[in-house]
C-alpha cells in the first residue's frame, strides 16, 4: 500500500515532466497527442514547476523494486501454501451469472455480508483480487520495462507487443488508473464492512464475527 | 560512540555483496563508478546488475526500418552552446574541430572531422529515448568509439572509463562494457546529412541501449581513465552527481 502510494505519486511526478501521451512507437512535444496536460488547462511550463523528475525517478525504481520482490514473495507464498486455490480461485458454483449479478448488486447498494458467508471472499471480490494480482501487476512491470532503453536491445520483441514504447507508457498510465480505480473501491468496502475489524483481520488473520450475525 | 558501520553504509555494501555473488568477479560491468548511499544505491544496483546480466550477450539494440525514421527529428536540451570556443568552430564549420584522444591509450592523438570520417563506419537506425519520455527514431552514422580507440593505439591495462566532455560544460563516462558495444558510434551524421546544431553538431555520442542523457551532444574530447574518483563530483557523469543512478538502461 505504502509502495502503491509512493510508485503513484512519484509516477505523477515523473509524468508531470513530459505532461502528453502518445500511441506508438515515436513521440515528442509537437508530434500527435492523444492526451495533452495543456488540454485540461495546465500548460507545459505549469506542469513541469509542479513535477520533481529528479525524485520522482530515484523513488519510482526504488518503490518498483520494493513491489516487486514483495510481490513475488506473497504470490510465490500464497501459490506454495495453496491459499489462492482455497480462497481466491472461484469453486463452480461461484462462476455463474445469477450468483455473481447478485453479488454485484449487493456491492452497489454497499450491502454487507451477513452469516455464513462472513469471513469468506465473495466471487466479485476473487474476479478482482485476481484480476490485480494476475494481470494489472504484471502488466504494470511490463509496459514500464518496455519503456527502458536496455530492452530495445534485451527485447525489442516486448516494445512490439505493446505496439511500441509511447504506446506501453500511454497503456501504463491507463493500467494505474485501473488500479487506483480498485484501491478506491476496496477501501471503502473496507470501511463500510467495519475498519478496525478488517484491517485487524488481515494482519493477524483474526475477524470477529458480530454477534447479532450468528445464527 | 561511533557505529563502525552505518546502516546506509551497510545498505549499499549489501547490495554490492549481492551482485557480486550473482555474477562472480566480473564486477565493473555490474557496478556504477560510485554506488549511491542507502536504499537507493541498492536499487541502483539491483537494476545495473540485472539488466546488465540480461545484456551479457551484448545484443544489439533494435534498428528499425528506413520508412520509421521520424521526419524532422527533434531538438531537446541545449541547442546552440553559447560557449565562445564553439561559436568560432561553428563559425568555421567545424574545419578546425579537433578531438583530443587523452589518458590512458598508447597512442594519445587528435582527430579532425576529416580523421574522424576515414575511420571504419557504421550506419543504424535506432531509437532515441530521452529519460522524460519522448522518443524518436533516427538513421544514425559515425565512427564506431572502439573505432577511435584503436586509431590511439588501444587503451591500457586498467583502462575502464571512457569519460567524454562536451562544449556545453556536460561530461558522462562509459564503462567498457558499453564502450566496446558495435552500436557505441562518435555521429558526425543524422539521416543521410551532417549532424544538424541543434542535435550536437559537429559530433554527438550514440549510446544506444541508455536514455538521452547518456548520448552526449557537441563533444570536445576524450579521456579514458581507470577511476571516476577526483573527476568533477566524482560519480562519473554530470547527472549522477546531482544524484541522478548513472546506469542509464533505465
Amino acid at each position: 500500500m505504502v509502495a502503491f502510494c509512493y510508485l503513484v505519486v512519484s509516477g505523477v511526478h515523473i509524468f508531470l515532466d513530459f505532461p502528453e501521451l502518445y500511441w506508438g512507437k515515436v513521440g515528442f512535444r509537437g508530434y500527435d497527442a492523444v492526451f495533452r496536460l495543456s488540454d485540461w488547462g495546465i500548460s507545459w511550463d505549469e506542469a513541469g514547476a509542479m513535477g520533481n523528475r529528479r525524485w520522482g525517478r530515484n523513488y519510482h525504481f526504488l518503490f518498483a523494486w520494493i513491489s516487486v520482490i514483495n510481490g513475488t514473495i506473497y504470490v510465490g507464498w500464497n501459490l506454495w501454501n495453496k491459499y489462492f486455490h482455497k480462497n481466491l480461485f472461484l469453486g463452480r458454483n461461484e462462476l455463474n451469472w445469477q450468483s455473481l449479478k447478485t453479488d454485484f448488486v449487493d456491492h452497489v447498494r454497499l450491502r454487507v455480508s451477513k452469516g455464513t458467508s462472513v469471513g469468506r471472499y465473495s466471487g466479485l471480490q476473487k474476479i478482482s483480487y485476481l484480476i490485480v494480482i494476475f494481470i494489472l501487476s504484471p502488466f504494470m512491470i511490463l509496459s514500464g520495462l518496455a519503456q527502458m532503453p536496455a530492452f530495445t536491445a534485451i527485447s525489442p520483441e516486448l516494445i512490439d507487443l505493446f505496439g511500441g514504447r509511447q504506446t506501453a507508457r500511454t497503456l501504463h498510465v491507463i493500467c494505474m488508473l485501473w488500479m487506483i480505480l480498485f484501491l478506491v473501491v476496496h477501501v471503502v468496502e473496507v470501511f463500510v464492512a467495519g475498519a478496525v475489524n478488517e484491517i485487524r483481520s488481515m494482519i493477524t488473520g483474526k475477524y470477529v464475527v458480530p454477534k447479532e450475525d450468528v445464527e | 560512540m561511533k557505529n563502525p558501520v552505518s546502516r546506509r553504509e551497510f545498505l549499499a555494501g549489501a547490495g554490492a555483496i549481492g551482485s557480486l555473488l550473482l555474477v562472480g568477479c566480473d564486477a565493473d560491468a555490474y557496478l556504477p563508478p560510485k554506488v549511491r548511499g542507502g536504499l537507493m544505491g541498492v536499487s541502483d544496483v539491483l537494476t545495473m546488475a540485472t539488466q546488465r546480466l540480461m545484456l551479457s550477450g551484448q545484443p544489439l539494440a533494435q534498428e528499425h526500418d528506413v520508412s520509421e525514421i521520424t521526419k524532422n527529428f527533434p531538438t531537446w536540451g541545449n541547442t546552440n552552446p553559447r560557449q565562445e570556443d564553439f561559436q568560432r568552430l561553428l563559425s568555421g564549420e567545424f574545419v578546425d574541430w579537433r578531438l583530443p584522444v587523452n589518458g590512458l591509450v598508447n597512442r594519445p592523438i587528435s582527430l579532425s572531422l576529416e580523421d574522424l570520417k576515414r575511420l571504419p563506419q557504421r550506419t543504424q537506425i535506432t531509437m532515441h529515448i530521452c529519460e522524460q519520455g519522448w522518443s524518436a527514431i533516427g538513421q544514425w552514422t559515425g565512427a564506431p568509439l572502439l573505432e577511435v580507440l584503436r586509431a590511439a593505439g588501444g587503451v591500457a591495462d586498467d583502462a575502464r572509463y571512457v569519460v567524454v566532455d562536451t562544449f556545453d560544460g556536460w561530461y558522462e563516462s562509459y564503462d567498457m562494457f558499453d564502450v566496446v558495444h558495435p552500436q557505441t558510434i562518435l555521429a558526425y551524421g543524422l539521416n543521410g546529412k551532417d549532424l544538424p546544431l541543434g542535435n550536437g553538431a559537429p559530433v554527438r555520442l550514440r549510446v544506444e541501449r541508455a536514455c538521452g542523457y547518456k548520448n552526449l551532444k557537441f563533444l570536445k574530447s576524450i579521456n579514458v581513465v581507470s577511476s571516476m574518483e577526483g573527476i568533477r563530483g566524482g560519480t562519473g557523469g554530470i547527472n549522477s552527481d546531482s544524484n541522478w543512478h548513472w546506469y542509464a538502461g533505465a
